[in-house]
């Protein structure tokens, strides 16, 4: 897939998203990205952000981690390598929800 | 030794000086006085002779007289004769005997009837005799015969009398009677008395008194023994003379003498006084032997006082001298002896102190100095050091590519200069030759050309062409140029495996190609010189090398060298020389120019820095990497993307791993994405060339685009927030990536567009067979 075919698909779902959402995206099959993938990424993360919301990468590849390391393009936190660990994360983060509303009770 | 001191020199000269005087002058002296106690000598010796003939003549009168008298009284009374004569005796104690003494037979003779003889015995009483009854008679004998003519009385010779053991002297008178001598009146004198009154003499010493007869017999003498002898005949001949005057006497045996005489009068008798000269003047020599004594006494004094005195205003020589020999030994610091006085010596200490002060002073200066010049000496060899490190070796032969030799000579006219060569591999495959020359020399030209050379390495990657890389320099230099320097540059590109020359010139001198054909200049437009015109453009020569053929650069300090005929080496020399060096074969070709060169100055001198590169090439060379993927497409998207297919593939066949290839991939999408968004104003087919080359350790791949000037490097980086989605502006990413993925990367731009040249490295380069991953 192209970037130019990508963005196609990924504009559309942003717009669906609903405020403080979580975009997950699954990069384990992304073997190669450049700077138009780049843009394309930031421009999700863009959109997730003006919905106060979370944009969390998924297992990149090699190449990808290399070209995400030089350009520094996302905060580590954000990259899991794992569905584990995702998991894990996003778990803690309803927890975390859950006990702020049961505080506010 | 004495003689080693002014002061034992002066007092020993004054010394010998005021004796030589005092002697002289005690001389002259001497002679004068001489003179004078001569003249008193004689004088006095003269008077007393004639005192003491005086008091003989008294004396003598007396029997004279009494003679006289009796003769004179006896002639008339002859009995008369005795008692008379007995009287007399007695009454004249001079006489040793009187008589009267009668020719016999005469009527006087025998009216007396006796010749009477008075004589006085030894004890003084008086005999008588008749003379008449002597057995021998008196009348023939010559005094008798002698009185008789005596009338008036004369004294008779000198005789010893035998009976009375006496000398005698007799004085006879004739007794006239009638007219007629009829007997004499004989008196006998004693000499005694005279030799009494000579020894009663108040005579100086040395001095001889004596009477002498008339025959020139001592009658009386000093010398006793010499009574009744015969005078010395010189002595009698001065005496006969006759004058008063002293006489001088000299003899061959005896010493001169003086000789004072008074006649006694009445006689022919002579008072002498005999005097050796000498001892007239031993008082004399006495008194000035005495002075001269007492003078060198004083002399003696003298000298040794002004020694003494000498010594001590010399003193403070002595001291100086000592000071001087501590100056040679360089010691200036030492107190000289204070003065007293505004001598000569007082002046000298002065002058030696200021001399000491000034010496010392200037030997300070002449020390500061001397180490000012060390110092820069020794900077100067440092900074001599320091440009000698600035410029490559003097020999460059390629370790992998024996495609070409370079020999290069430089040769400061002091000890740092102007003139500058360098040469650098620009990349794997081309190698940039280059020679200088600032204006002037020394200090400012070795700076400025520290500077030139520094900046040509500096710049020659960004520059990537020897025109491009002139521009540059020389805008960087015309910066901050207030002194006005400029630098004249020759600059060569040679493509190592082809043999492929790109030159471009800075007002720089012509280059000398020579191989198969002569020697000749490559003479072609230059642009200015660096540091001038700050707009200057340089045109681009280009030169292919033939195997065999010599590219030589050289400075002016080569052309304008000159001879003690003030000729110059020109340019016909150069090229004659290099001719000439066939026959050299392999032998280094700037070293033999060079060496030529100087020779030919060597009665001027070296005025300028010499600088000789001489770059020979020997063949092509082998392509060291066969091209792997050479195409060109028009600019497109679509084509990009299918030349990043081919690309992958062929590294991927030449057994590049992945990471590699993808960082490649990565590289070359961007860069041509961006030529065929951003290459073009204006809607148009460009071209875009791609050349994939493999070296032994790297990738090279040259991407050659036909658009308006972009240099990917000049592009400002993004700032890198860590989160992509704060960066404003989209492109940037592509770049950077660009610029971190590719081991090296150089843009150049001239007419035919923008070229790029990007180089991948990987650790080592694996199998062909091995690796190959699926495709992707």
């Amino acid at each position: 897939m192209t970037f130019g075919e990508f963005d196609e698909v990924a504009t559309p779902m942003l717009h669906g998203m609903a405020e403080e959402s979580t975009v997950v995206l699954d990069l384990s099959s992304l073997e190669y990205i450049s700077s138009a993938g780049l843009r394309s990424i930031a421009k999700i993360r863009k959109s997730m952000r003006t919905r106060h919301g979370h944009t969390l990468l998924l297992n990149p590849q090699p190449q990808v981690r290399k070209v995400f390391d030089i350009v520094k393009a996302v905060p580590l936190n954000e990259v899991f390598s794992s569905v584990a660990e995702l998991d894990d994360y996003l778990d803690r983060i309803q927890r975390k929800i859950v006990d702020g509303t049961d505080d506010d009770d | 030794m004495a003689m080693r001191s002014i002061a034992s020199r002066l007092a020993l000269w004054v010394l010998v000086g005021a004796t030589l005087v005092v002697v002289a002058g005690g001389a002259l002296l001497f002679r004068l006085v001489s003179q004078e106690i001569l003249e008193h000598a004689h004088r006095e010796s003269g008077a007393l002779a004639n005192d003491v003939g005086n008091r003989i003549q008294a004396r003598l009168d007396k029997i004279t007289d009494t003679a006289q008298m009796l003769a004179a009284l006896v002639g008339p009374r002859p009995d008369d004769a005795q008692p008379l004569i007995h009287d007399a005796m007695q009454h004249n104690p001079d006489l040793a005997g009187l008589a009267a003494a009668y020719i016999p037979q005469s009527k006087a003779a025998r009216a007396s009837g006796q010749s009477p003889f008075v004589s006085r015995l030894d004890d003084g009483s008086l005999i008588s005799r008749d003379l008449l009854q002597d057995p021998s008679p008196y009348w023939n004998r010559s005094w008798f015969r002698t009185g008789l003519t005596c009338v008036d009385g004369c004294w008779q010779p000198s005789f010893v009398s035998q009976s009375r053991h006496l000398r005698l002297v007799n004085y006879s008178s004739a007794i006239m009677v009638g007219g007629q001598a009829v007997g004499v009146v004989n008196a006998d004198v004693t000499l005694e008395w005279l030799q009494g009154v000579l020894k009663g003499l108040n005579k100086p010493p040395g001095m001889e008194a004596f009477v002498i007869d008339q025959q020139g017999t001592y009658l009386a003498n000093d010398d006793p023994g010499r009574i009744g002898r015969q005078a010395a005949p010189t002595l009698l001949d001065a005496l006969e003379h006759g004058d008063i005057a002293p006489v001088r006497l000299t003899s061959r045996t005896e010493k001169p003498m003086w000789v004072y005489h008074a006649p006694i009068q009445g006689t022919h008798w002579q008072f002498g006084l005999a005097v050796p000269e000498t001892r007239i003047y031993a008082g004399v020599r006495r008194a000035f032997l005495g002075a001269l004594g007492v003078g060198a006494l004083a002399l003696l004094i003298l000298a040794i006082l002004m020694f003494a005195i000498t010594r001590r205003i010399m003193k403070p020589l002595g001291v100086l001298t000592e000071r001087a020999e501590q100056v040679a030994r360089g010691a200036l610091e030492f107190a000289l002896p204070a003065v007293r006085q505004r001598d000569e010596i007082g002046r000298l200490t002065h002058a030696f102190d200021r001399m000491r002060r000034e010496l010392a002073e200037h030997l300070a200066e002449l020390t500061r100095t001397a180490r000012e010049q060390q110092r820069l000496a020794s900077e100067l060899e440092i900074a001599h050091q320091i440009q000698t490190a600035l410029l490559p070796g003097a020999h460059y032969l390629d370790a992998r590519c024996s495609n070409f030799e370079l020999h290069a000579v430089l040769l400061p006219a002091r000890s740092v200069g102007g003139d500058l060569y360098s040469y650098f591999m620009l990349d794997d495959r081309r190698f940039y030759i280059m020679v200088g020359d600032v204006s002037d020399k020394g200090i400012p030209a070795a700076l400025f050309m520290a500077r030139a050379i520094t900046l040509a390495k500096a710049l020659a990657p960004r520059a990537r062409s020897p025109e491009r890389l002139l521009q540059l320099l020389n805008q960087e230099l015309c910066r901050n140029n207030d002194g006005c320097m400029f630098v004249s540059l020759l600059c060569a590109l040679l493509d190592t495996v082809s043999g492929n020359l790109v030159m471009a010139s800075a007002g720089h001198e012509p280059p000398v190609l020579w191989g198969n054909d002569a020697p000749r200049l490559l003479e072609f437009d230059t642009g200015a010189a660096l540091g001038l015109d700050e707009e200057a453009t340089y045109p681009v020569q280009r030169l292919q090398l033939r195997p065999g053929e010599t590219l030589l650069m050289y400075t002016d300090g080569i052309t304008e060298a000159m001879d003690s005929a003030l000729q110059m080496y020109g340019q016909e020399r150069m090229l004659a020389c290099l001719a000439g060096q066939e026959e050299a074969g392999d032998a280094d070709p700037a070293s033999l120019l060079v060496a030529d060169v100087e020779r030919f100055a060597a009665g001027h001198g070296q005025a300028d820095d010499i600088t000789v590169l001489a770059l020979r090439w020997h063949h092509a060379g082998p392509e060291r990497s066969a091209s792997m993927l050479n195409l060109t497409i028009t600019a497109s998207i679509e084509n990009v993307f299918d030349t990043l297919g081919r690309c992958d593939n062929a590294l991927r066949s030449a057994g590049i791993e992945s990471g590699v290839r993808e960082d490649v991939r990565l590289v070359l999408e961007e860069l041509m994405v961006n030529m065929v968004q951003h290459g073009y104003r204006e809607p148009h087919d460009g071209k875009i060339t791609l050349h994939l080359t493999m070296a032994e350790d790297a990738i090279l791949i040259e991407l050659h685009h036909d658009g308006q000037p972009f240099d990917p490097l000049q592009s400002p980086e993004p700032a890198l927030s860590g989160d992509i989605a704060d960066y404003e502006q989209e492109g940037g990413f592509g770049i950077h990536l660009v610029r971190v993925m590719a081991s090296d990367f150089n843009y150049t731009h001239d007419g035919q567009g923008n070229h790029l040249q990007l180089r991948f490295i990987y650790p080592q380069r694996p199998e062909q067979d091995h690796d190959i991953q699926p495709a992707h």
